[in-house]
């Protein structure tokens, strides 16, 4: 009973939310010790949250799993829900004791679930070598590491580039930018290229405030000196210059009117503006590519400009997270995932999840050479991975984030210059801080 | 069966007209759990159902607003600390501001442009079917469509409402990207979503208006504008009331536009109180004091519906 009324209650405060309907029931599927016929059997829940397309390249790399691992079986429910709604889900799940073996959690949220007994926790099996740790990519190992251990495999990293539209340079008479600008040199092409009287833009910001709005911003406070979190992790680490800098850059493409503010939900319509050619420059991850390929928009990546000669981006990474349910199955879990990680495997994934390599041996499978090249572009955000940062796996960001969302809609729509925004950010951020979130 | 001679007018039994003493005592089941006692079991599934995702959630609520909590980590009990916290807390005093801004804007005008609405749809013209089911179609139209359909209508740089602004020499707008203006934008939205049901309702009361009474109206020398005053006006008013109420309780709600449209922004100028809760909830994880702000909420929805109640039985009482 008190299980149902967990995830009545999960279910009631979506409501409250008022948000469409909430999926918590999706069909809680052969869990709990029904292990099979074979005494060795183990059989491992496994809620990837994706699509139809995805599911089904996931469900054939299952049975092929399945054919050469025959002691272990892996649920192809992918969950009942997407992945963005996966956060809650399995939170219902824990209150119901009931939780899958591996689920796709954003990076972002991993932190809270480490504050669980439940979410498992990898050091021992990468000490003892049944996960080669060294062989992600330092970002998205960074991305599954919470307090400095290991807690989930990654399962997707992306960073932010310039992408730029190539007919409205040519008909602007502009030059392409380069691949390596500063902010200052970015601010100056934006200026150049932008032409009201055609209603083009010359680059773009989300303006919502959410964290679509924010997490663009970090990588101009890192390439500062500055930090999300202070080394304590007791304050923000982007007051006064790495913070002022960084919002500055967007107050100088507001004054200059040359920045277009998407105050749209998910900030969509960037992509079709720029996809529309109504739009020079636009910051985004690899994701967008195969849109702008199906739009036949000619497009040329650059790196994200920078203060410095260190063009650091951001990196917005997913997990696969691993949920204790007993050794038997968090290591048939582990096995799965370690599988998932080898080159064939991956690059199945990368091909249709849009992730970029997540691991360093990638370049063992046949074919990858190919991957690289299928998408114009695609390589320079690959290339640019070793540049990327991601956001500190803390409990206490959402807060940070809601705190400079705010700031950098304040500078967006003038109503307060770079340096009064920060400010406020700050002591903003730094009371929730104190609160203990 | 003696129960059946006694039960008399509206299906009520009062008390002195039960069966008398004669009758034999009644057996212990049917005195604790009535006197069809299988009755219980056949609405029971209704009941769970109703009990299990109605009443249960809203003291789960009531019981996470005494709590911090972020869903995933245990709870702890801290008691009124986010009542307390609440009424210091500026943003959800904003909050407040802008649901009120809307509530204001949107139930008066929604309701009488209803009432207009359907005093010019209820005639005998031409295509009076066609107007109808025009004038009802956005109210069919999914919120979240609506919300997207009109920020491409209101987009500052390349909408048509920008357009239209444009040719007609008039200077352009910020709408739904000028914080001063996203509130009232979406306020105008709500109106065009919301004025359908306000009219439905109007349309079936005025046809339920007596034509005798008109008729009578006329006779006694009545004009157009006396009979509406004087003899329509009256007959709406229960419906009229009924609407306010309505209405009232679908601003105080705003969500789905706000999550369609605008997310809140820009810089937070139309955060309304369930997109707070919605925000506190799910995006910070707070969920205790979102649950303490749904509580709120709830206990003033839970006055105006008992306005709303009171009313009807004071009317039935003058009535009588």
């Amino acid at each position: 009973m008190a299980a149902l009324a967990a995830a009545v209650a999960a279910l009631v405060l979506s409501a409250c939310g008022g948000s469409s309907s909430s999926s918590g029931g999706g069909g809680s599927s052969s869990s709990g010790g029904g292990g099979g016929e074979s005494e060795n059997t183990v059989e491992i829940e496994f809620w990837h949250g994706q699509n139809e397309r995805i599911a089904q390249v996931l469900d054939e790399m299952i049975e092929e799993f399945e054919e050469s691992h025959p002691h272990v079986v892996v649920s192809k429910d992918a969950g009942g829900v997407s992945s963005d709604r996966m956060r809650q889900k399995v939170t219902a799940g824990l209150q119901a004791d009931d939780v899958p073996d591996i689920a796709y959690i954003f990076g972002s949220d991993l932190a809270s679930f480490a504050q669980t007994e439940k979410l498992a926790n990898l050091s021992e099996a990468v000490e003892n070598g049944e996960i080669d740790w060294n062989n992600f990519v330092p970002v998205a190992q960074e991305a599954a590491t919470v307090d400095g251990e290991p807690r989930a495999f990654p399962s997707l990293v992306d960073n932010l580039a310039v992408v730029y539209n190539k007919k409205i340079f040519k008909e602007e008479g502009v030059a392409f930018p380069p691949n390596e600008m500063s902010w200052e040199e970015f601010l100056k092409i934006a200026e150049e290229v932008n032409n009201p009287s055609k209603g083009i833009a010359g680059w773009a910001w989300p303006g919502t405030g959410d964290e679509d709005t924010t997490w663009r911003i970090w990588p101009l406070v890192w390439q500062k000196g500055g930090e999300v979190l202070n080394e304590d992790g007791n304050g923000v680490g982007f007051e006064g210059e790495p913070g002022e800098a960084a919002l500055e850059v967007v107050q100088k493409g507001t004054e200059a009117g040359t920045i277009y503010i998407d105050g749209t939900a998910g900030s969509e319509r960037m992509q079709q503006l720029f996809n529309s050619e109504k739009l020079a420059m636009n910051i985004t991850g690899p994701w967008a590519l195969v849109e702008y390929l199906e739009a036949g928009v000619e497009y040329g990546v650059t790196l994200l400009p920078s203060f410095t000669d260190e063009h650091t981006t951001i990196s917005g990474p997913d997990t696969w997270a691993i949920f204790d349910n007993g050794e038997e199955r968090e290591h048939a879990a582990i096995e799965f995932l370690d599988w998932f990680s080898e080159p064939d495997q991956q690059l199945k994934w990368l091909e249709v999840s849009g992730s970029l390599p997540l691991t360093k041996d990638i370049g063992k499978a046949p074919g990858y050479a190919k991957f690289q090249n299928s998408i114009p572009g695609l390589k320079a955000f690959i290339d640019n991975t070793a540049n990327a940062k991601t956001r500190p796996t803390v409990t206490s960001y959402p807060e940070i984030s809601t705190a400079m969302g705010k700031a950098i809609g304040e500078v967006l729509y003038k109503k307060s210059d770079a340096q009064q925004a920060v400010e406020s950010a700050v002591s903003e951020a730094n009371k929730e801080l104190e609160l203990g979130g | 069966m003696a129960a059946g001679a006694t039960i008399g007018r509206r299906g009520r039994r009062p008390a002195a007209e039960r069966p008398a003493a004669s009758a034999p005592p009644r057996p212990f089941v049917q005195r604790v759990l009535g006197e069809h006692p299988t009755a219980l079991l056949f609405i029971a599934p209704a009941v769970i159902v109703i009990v299990g995702l109605s009443v249960v959630p809203i003291f789960w609520t009531i019981i996470l607003s005494f709590k911090s909590s972020d869903l995933i980590t245990p709870a702890r009990w801290i008691g009124t600390a986010n009542y307390k916290a609440l009424q210091h807390d500026p943003a959800f005093g904003e909050a407040i501001k802008h649901t009120l801004i809307y509530t204001a804007i949107f139930v008066p005008v929604s309701t009488a442009l209803g009432l207009l609405l359907a005093m010019a749809l209820n005639r005998q013209i031409r295509f009076i079917g066609i107007y109808r089911t025009a004038l009802l179609a956005p109210f069919i139209v999914a919120i979240t469509a609506q919300g997207v359909l009109f920020s491409y209508i209101f987009d500052e740089r390349f909408g048509v409402a920008n357009a239209m602004l444009d040719k007609l020499g008039l200077p352009t707008q910020g709408f739904l990207g000028d914080p001063s203006q996203a509130i009232y934008v979406i306020a105008l939205i709500g109106i065009w979503g919301g004025v359908g049901f306000p009219l439905v309702v109007y349309l079936a009361a005025l046809q339920d208006v007596p034509g005798e009474l008109i008729d009578a109206a006329s006779v006694d020398g009545a004009r157009r504008w006396a009979i509406l005053r004087h003899v329509i006006l009256p007959q709406l008013w229960p419906v009229t009331i009924f609407l306010l109420v309505w209405q009232f309780l679908q601003a105080l709600q705003l969500f789905e536009l706000i999550y369609a449209t605008t997310r809140g922004g820009p810089i937070e100028s139309t955060v309304t109180i369930v997109y707070y809760i919605f925000h506190e909830a799910f995006q910070v994880f707070h969920a205790g004091y979102a649950a303490a702000v749904a509580v709120i909420v709830g206990v003033f929805l839970v006055l105006l519906a008992a306005v709303q109640f009171g009313f009807n039985a004071f009317r039935r009482r003058a009535a009588a």
